[in-house]
């Protein structure tokens, strides 16, 4: 396919990961290149999220390389901060920050990282709240929306660092069932829109439609990696055939 | 039998008394806590500190020393009453020569600092638990917007922590207003001591410490009622 031919944007060494008397992670290799899309999926517990909060150092690997944008995040020397403003995440539990409103939500990372002025970093954030149907709740404060509006809104505010990779963390779990697909329709305009994205998910439907790439995790390592089409019209690993007969 | 005329009596010609004692009492509480806040301050930052295993040994025996220090500073000044910690201060450092030209600024000043360190031991503990009440995730998003750790404790931590701790040292200092009433132990001229002051002199052992109970009701009964519906307001603008 055409994505061997973009440039990798993240590349995962032999990515180890041990909390204290369980090895999670247990040597991961994958390279993730720009504009890709990729799904990960895997039983509960498997380590699908530890997997996504070492690829941003928000669980320190025990050992492996990640190579981001060139720069060694498993380098001491590298500048952590100013590589995660590159890459924005989303969490299951929204975490927007609760003292601020919506708008100071988005404009206070652009304001107090980069330095920008605030009638700028408000036309920024006011332009992305509109991008995700939210353009006039910039004054409410996170507890007074609803959890699909609020998981938009911290789509939003990761945007609004402009990062290169965007990074999910089943960004549709904890919400009602109705509530799913806004935050999905999001997710599918900035894959249109060829955002870099690896997204832990439960959603098949939307591993299936949108993801470039679906990878399984299970028993600490990539079990099997595919297109759509090959990973769920002919999965060839047993834990996955199982485990795509338990959730399909 | 409690006589109203006598405390009328009392008042008419103490009245000047009383009011330095209550003045000297808020100034102490006021201070101490004001000083509480800011040892309290320090002092869960010690306790908090993360030693991490990769890093300079110097630096880890530095931060596990820091927290021990903590640590013991608390739990000692939590489980011994505040009447020996003035005891103790004030005569230890006299003792040891640590005074001023005026003995009443000495006191004054070994009073305060008692009362700080008790009060600081105890705000340490209600600013750590503030702190820690504030989910993780609220971290994890500031550190994910590329904020280091002082920013995100500065603009997202901190502010929310405030809520959960205003209303806890607002009760501090209620609570310290009735415990400088120990200081007249060692002779400091706040509300207690000016009450036994006014007893000794008139021989009248009853009224005056009832003029000097009606006035720490008076404060501290508007102070807590200013606290709850405070607190009510709090409430309301965090769950909207
Ligand atoms: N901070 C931690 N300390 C100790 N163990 C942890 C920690 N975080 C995760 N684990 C353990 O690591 C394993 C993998 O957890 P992880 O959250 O990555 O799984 P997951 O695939 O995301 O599961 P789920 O689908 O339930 O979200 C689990 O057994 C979990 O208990
Ligand atoms: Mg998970």
């Amino acid at each position: 396919m055409s994505q061997d031919k973009k440039e990798v944007i993240i590349q995962v060494k032999n990515l180890k990961k041990q909390f204290k008397h369980i090895e999670v992670l247990k040597g991961i290799d994958i390279e993730i290149r720009k504009g890709e899309v990729v799904a990960v999926i895997g039983p509960s517990g498997s380590g699908k999220s530890t997997f996504l909060r070492c690829l941003n150092l928000l669980e320190q690997p025990t050992s492996g390389q990640i190579i981001f944008e060139g720069s060694d995040l498993t380098d001491k020397r590298t500048n952590i901060n100013q590589l995660r403003q590159k890459m924005g995440m989303v969490f299951q539990s929204f975490n927007l920050f609760a003292n601020m409103t919506v708008l100071k939500n988005l404009t206070i990372g652009p304001m107090k990282i980069k330095g920008m002025k605030q009638p700028e970093a408000e036309k920024l954030a006011l332009s992305l709240l509109q991008r995700v149907g939210l353009g006039d709740r910039g004054d409410a404060y996170p507890i007074q929306m609803s959890g699909g509006q609020q998981q938009r809104v911290a789509i939003a505010r990761a945007l609004a660092m402009q990062p290169d990779v965007m990074l999910f963390d089943e960004p549709t779990s904890a919400l009602d069932p109705e509530m799913v697909s806004e935050v999905l329709d999001v997710m599918k305009q900035l894959a249109a829109e060829h955002m870099t994205m690896v997204v832990v998910t439960h959603e098949m439907g939307f591993a299936r439609e949108v993801a470039d790439r679906v990878i399984f995790i299970d028993q600490g390592v990539i079990q099997e990696e595919g297109t759509p089409e090959e990973f769920f019209g002919n999965p060839k690993n047993q834990r996955l055939k199982d485990f795509l007969s338990k959730v399909l | 039998m409690i006589s109203l005329e006598t405390m009328g009596k009392i008042w008419n010609s103490y009245s000047s008394f009383y009011w330095k004692g209550l003045g000297n009492t808020l100034w102490l509480s006021v201070v101490a806590v004001v000083l509480g806040v800011i040892l309290g301050l320090i002092v869960a930052s010690g306790r908090m500190l993360t030693i991490k295993k990769d890093e300079n040994i110097i630096l880890q025996l530095l931060k596990y020393a820091a927290k021990f220090i903590a640590v013991a500073y608390v739990e000692v000044l939590r489980a011994t009453p505040l009447l020996v910690q003035v005891m103790v201060i004030y005569f230890g450092a006299t003792s040891a020569g640590l005074k001023f030209e005026d003995s009443t600024a000495t006191r004054m000043f070994w009073c305060l600092i008692a009362v700080a360190l008790n009060s600081g031991a105890y705000l340490s503990e209600v600013i750590r638990s503030g702190i820690n009440a504030v989910p993780s995730g609220q971290m994890e998003a500031a550190r994910c917007v590329g904020m280091n750790h002082w920013q995100a404790m500065q603009y997202v931590i901190l502010p929310q922590a405030v809520r959960n701790i205003l209303p806890a040292l607002c009760n501090e200092f209620v609570t310290i207003i009735k415990e400088t009433s120990v200081l007249s132990m060692v002779g400091t001229a706040e509300l207690m001591f000016q009450a036994q002051t006014v007893a000794s002199a008139t021989y009248i052992f009853v009224e005056p410490y009832i003029i000097a109970a009606i006035m720490y009701f008076v404060i501290v009964f508007t102070l807590s009622k200013l606290i709850s519906a405070f607190e009510r307001r709090l409430s309301r603008s965090v769950t909207r």
